[in-house]
């Protein structure tokens, strides 16, 4: 099952839905039968109706049997909205082996989608922003949600740069309610303006985790010759040696990446590097065990 | 060193294009895109440091890859010493022993130069020695001794043969393909000029064969020589003998040379002769005044040229009673004999004598003496005498029978025994005569057709030629000429007359050696003594003639032939100048002179234009003057082209060019 969740095979799989249902398939097919994960509305209780309880809720075999209301409750109930906030700027396009960083992150996005409205039952929603908000879709369980998030990220197309102070109250505002705030960018800002920009959204009570999408490449390059780089966001062109970007550019990635890590640690957040020749379910996962420890 | 092609050292400029795009180009790079430089620090005097020197190899390579390749297509040669040139080569010398070497100390010299060439060879080289002539001698096989080799080469005495380099390339040829190695051919010869072949390509030698002319002589030198000599070959009236002698002078100026006939070492006669400068003059000796038997005779000049031998030209001639002919006619017939007579006295030089009887006086005549017998269109023949011819026949004897106009009146021929089937009339006027349609040219009897034209038939007998062989016929397929072979002795039937009035065939030249054919045919007797030249042939017997035994004596009184050759060889090649002795299968005997081809006499050389096409080498200067006439043993040298090795070197670069540019160039593996 292992190789349902490898990039450069998701990449040859047209649409994103059926993306996101042979990644979960797969996950789940997957995983041990475990009791810190329950994937269906599980029963607790019955509590008696109070006025103001939503009808729909109500157990209507009891109340035939004893002429008493009942709410059913669930243990999913406790649900937590998922929001994603999806970088669509110029830098995720980059690519060096088929599956750009944007087409990652859409497929992270889309599973991730995918096991919590089906699996979950959790309201899900999306962001997708650049140097403004450019489009968002409020977490919901409705019917058809799936098939707009998925649609959301088919047009999410990269351009323009990335600015996280800009649309950071857009943020605020459409995070009213606590849930789980994944963020999923390339994150080329200094380490410490990101956690500063980001670190209200967990004073919401939401938990956050920061995705950080890299290419291989940008990890260790290897140029074989002197070349000359242009930067995708700012056109901006650069003549580097193979020795530079071989010892010294290794040393300041690194260094962000840490530096990402402890800073996303220390602000309460969770950090987590997703290389786009891995497979995926490493995002699942931590979405899981996040959400397994909200309830 | 030089270039065969060296207009393909333009291609050199090429070398200036991997210069270009290596270090006068200025480097462009394909931007790459990044996802943001936000990490990246400009770096540019390093990378360009870098290149330089990371790609100093390759576009050594590179140039030289160009360099050779030009200088491959120019095709580079050096000259290499010849002897030089392979280990593993064969030396062959060639010394030319022919009549013409016998001129001064021309053998001496070309074995001189050629022990000289031997003793300087490197020891372990291999060498071979022939000598030629008309043919060629194999002295040696290839061999590194000194010793026998040199042995070989003093062991090379004069020969009489004419020589012929053609032989010799031929020789060479064969010899080329059996050693398999290159072969260092040297020829001491005095590059005569009637040496060569008619056709030059004769003389082409095959690849692997390098020619080292080494001439003794290096101009012509005057010679006289008596170039021929007419002289019967037998003789039987001593006065209508006579000799006449042929003086040449070959580059010679006017002189007057005196020419004497030497008969049995007794010089006979002496005559004077003036000889124009380079041409000829003849002188006739009246009498040829000989003993029976055979007299071993020669023309002898008084010429004071280095070329001795030519001075003498030898003959035999055999002095014998004439043989008699019995000519049997009718009483009428006085035509025939006379014509017949006067044809044969006129051409076999008084060989025969003929006996004219008419038929009733002929009824008791002896046969036995005669040499043969004529039977001239006799009308009735005496059965006594029919009888005699016919024992006198089957005993070996032979009969020319004339069949006339009388012949008509008889149911068949008399002795040739076959029917007359009836008579052609033809007519004198209006070209209704007949002529010879064809001939057997294999019978001694018969020339060609040719010599018979213009001979008129106007009467033939038709005879049954079921059981003869037909020599001649007419147009109208008439039988003319009928051979039959009656016991040991032949038949020789002419379907007309002799006497000019059945046909004008006495009156025609082709009647002299018509008689004189049949007569030596029908006597048994052919041409003896005389003159022939060397390596020319000598019949020894006829195809009848097996199994007997032949004797040949050569000039120094050997004999030649071994005990199965005297038993089996039909022909023997004569060799050497001078007089052989023969016992000949039909049990007579016979001597001949032999002299040397009178083209060896001729001692102009070949051209040096023409030595340097066939040696391949272009013309020289000539020698220094202190070497002149003799040309100086040198080394000879020969273009080697090296163009190949030049090709490998650019298949080895290009590879190296090619290892290098992919390590380069190629996708570098991680380094970690």
């Amino acid at each position: 099952m292992q190789r349902f969740l490898d990039p450069s095979v998701l990449g040859a799989i047209s649409g994103l839905d059926l993306v996101a249902k042979t990644v979960v398939d797969g996950f789940v097919a997957g995983l041990h039968r475990s009791p810190d994960f329950g994937f269906s509305q599980e029963f607790a209780e019955y509590r008696a109706y109070s006025p103001g309880d939503d009808l729909r809720h109500v157990d209507w075999n009891v109340f035939a049997r004893t002429e008493r209301a009942y709410l059913k409750r669930y243990r999913g109930e406790t649900n937590s909205p998922l929001t994603v906030l999806l970088d669509a700027s110029n830098s995720m396009n980059y690519t060096s082996h088929g599956v750009s960083k944007m087409d990652y992150a859409r497929f992270t996005a889309a599973s991730l989608f995918y096991l919590a409205i089906r699996d979950q039952r959790d309201a899900a929603g999306l962001i997708v922003f650049d140097d403004e908000v450019r489009n968002y879709i409020r977490p919901s369980t409705r019917q058809g949600q799936l098939h707009r998030l998925l649609s959301g990220l088919e047009m999410a197309e990269p351009r323009a740069r990335t600015d996280f102070a800009k649309p950071l109250h857009h943020f605020q505002e459409f995070l009213r309610r606590r849930g789980i705030v994944l963020i999923i960018s390339d994150f080329y800002e200094s380490a410490e303006k990101i956690i500063r920009t980001i670190e209200p959204l967990r004073f919401h009570g939401n938990e956050v985790v920061l995705f950080h999408v890299l290419d291989p490449k940008e990890i260790r390059p290897d140029l074989g010759e002197p070349a000359v780089l242009v930067d995708l966001e700012t056109r901006e062109r650069v003549e580097v040696t193979p020795e530079y970007m071989r010892n010294e550019y290794r040393g300041k990635i690194n260094a962000h990446i840490e530096a990402l890590r402890d800073g996303a640690r220390s602000a309460g957040m969770d950090y987590h590097l997703l290389v786009t020749d891995q497979p995926l379910d490493g995002a699942l996962r931590e979405y899981l065990t996040i959400r397994q420890g909200r309830n | 060193m030089g270039f065969l092609s060296p207009w393909f050292l333009a291609g050199a400029v090429a070398v200036g294009i991997p210069i270009y795009l290596h270090l006068l180009r200025r480097h462009t790079t394909t931007p790459q895109p990044f996802s943001s430089l936000m990490f990246v620090e400009h770096r540019t005097q390093s990378s360009i440091r870098h290149r330089r020197l990371r790609y100093l190899l390759l576009l050594s390579l590179r140039l030289a890859l160009l360099a050779l390749l030009a200088l491959a297509f120019a095709s580079p040669y050096i000259n290499r010493p010849v002897a030089s040139a392979s280990g593993d080569k064969l030396l062959l010398l060639a010394i030319d022993n022919s009549f013409s070497m016998r001129a001064g100390s021309r053998l001496a010299d070309a074995k001189r130069d050629a022990l000289s060439l031997l003793a300087d060879r490197n020891p372990a080289e291999r060498a071979q020695i022939v000598a030629f002539g008309s043919q060629v001698s194999v002295l040696t096989q290839p061999i590194e001794d000194s010793a026998t080799l040199r042995a070989a080469v003093e062991s090379i005495v004069p020969g009489d043969s004419r020589g012929s380099l053609g032989e010799l390339a031929h020789a060479v040829r064969s010899i080329g393909q059996n050693v398999r190695a290159p072969v260092e051919l040297h020829v001491f010869s005095d590059m005569q000029k009637s040496d060569m072949p008619a056709n030059f390509a004769e003389m082409a030698l095959p690849d692997g064969v390098s020619l080292v002319l080494h001439p003794v002589v290096k101009s012509a030198v005057p010679n006289w020589a008596v170039e021929d000599v007419n002289a019967p070959g037998e003789v039987w009236d001593m006065k209508k003998a006579h000799v006449q002698a042929v003086v040449a002078g070959y580059g010679t100026p006017a002189a007057t040379r005196s020419v004497s006939l030497v008969v049995n070492g007794k010089t006979i006669a002496t005559r004077s002769v003036a000889v124009p400068a380079g041409g000829r003059a003849s002188v006739e000796f009246q009498s040829l005044d000989v003993p029976y038997g055979f007299s071993r005779c020669e023309v002898r000049i008084d010429s004071a040229d280095p070329l001795r031998a030519d001075d003498g030209y030898m003959f035999a001639v055999g002095r014998f009673d004439p043989q008699r002919v019995l000519l049997v006619h009718d009483a009428s017939d006085s035509r025939s004999p006379v014509y017949f007579a006067s044809a044969l006295a006129a051409a076999a030089a008084s060989a025969f004598a003929v006996d004219s009887v008419s038929v009733e006086r002929a009824a008791n005549t002896q046969l036995s003496p005669y040499a043969f017998v004529v039977l001239s269109d006799v009308s009735s023949l005496p059965s006594s005498l029919e009888n005699d011819l016919l024992r006198y026949v089957r005993g070996g004897g032979g009969v020319l029978i004339a069949a006339g106009t009388s012949s008509a009146r008889r149911s068949s021929i008399p002795v040739f025994g076959d029917n007359a089937l009836g008579s052609h009339y033809y007519s004198r006027e209006a070209e209704r005569f007949m002529t010879v349609g064809e001939t057997d040219s294999s019978s001694p009897a018969a020339g060609k057709v040719a010599q018979w034209a213009g001979v008129r038939f106007y009467y033939a007998v038709a005879v049954d030629a079921a059981n003869s062989r037909v020599i001649a016929r007419l147009t109208d397929q008439t039988p003319l000429l009928l051979d039959k072979k009656i016991g040991e002795g032949r038949v020789l039937l002419l379907a007309s007359g002799l006497d000019n009035l059945t046909n004008d065939f006495p009156l025609h030249p082709i009647f002299v050696p018509f008689v004189e054919r049949t007569a030596r045919y029908l006597s048994g007797t052919e041409r003896r003594g005389g003159s022939r030249s060397v390596d020319s042939f000598l019949d020894l017997r006829t195809a009848k003639e097996q199994a007997v035994s032949v004797e040949v004596i050569d000039p120094a009184g050997r004999r030649p032939l071994s005990l199965k050759e005297a038993t089996s060889a039909s022909a023997y090649q004569l060799t050497q100048a001078g007089f052989y002795e023969l016992h000949l299968a039909n049990g007579r005997q016979d001597v001949v002179g032999v002299n040397a081809d009178r083209r060896e006499s001729d001692l102009a050389v070949i051209p040096d234009d023409v030595l340097s096409l066939w040696s391949g080498k272009p013309k020289e200067e000539p020698p220094p003057a202190a070497n002149a006439g003799r040309e100086p043993v040198r080394q000879p040298t020969k273009p080697y082209s090296f163009w190949w090795y030049a090709m490998l070197l650019v298949l080895a670069a290009a590879v190296a060019e090619s290892l290098l540019a992919s390590r380069y160039l190629g996708v570098q593996r991680e380094e970690e």
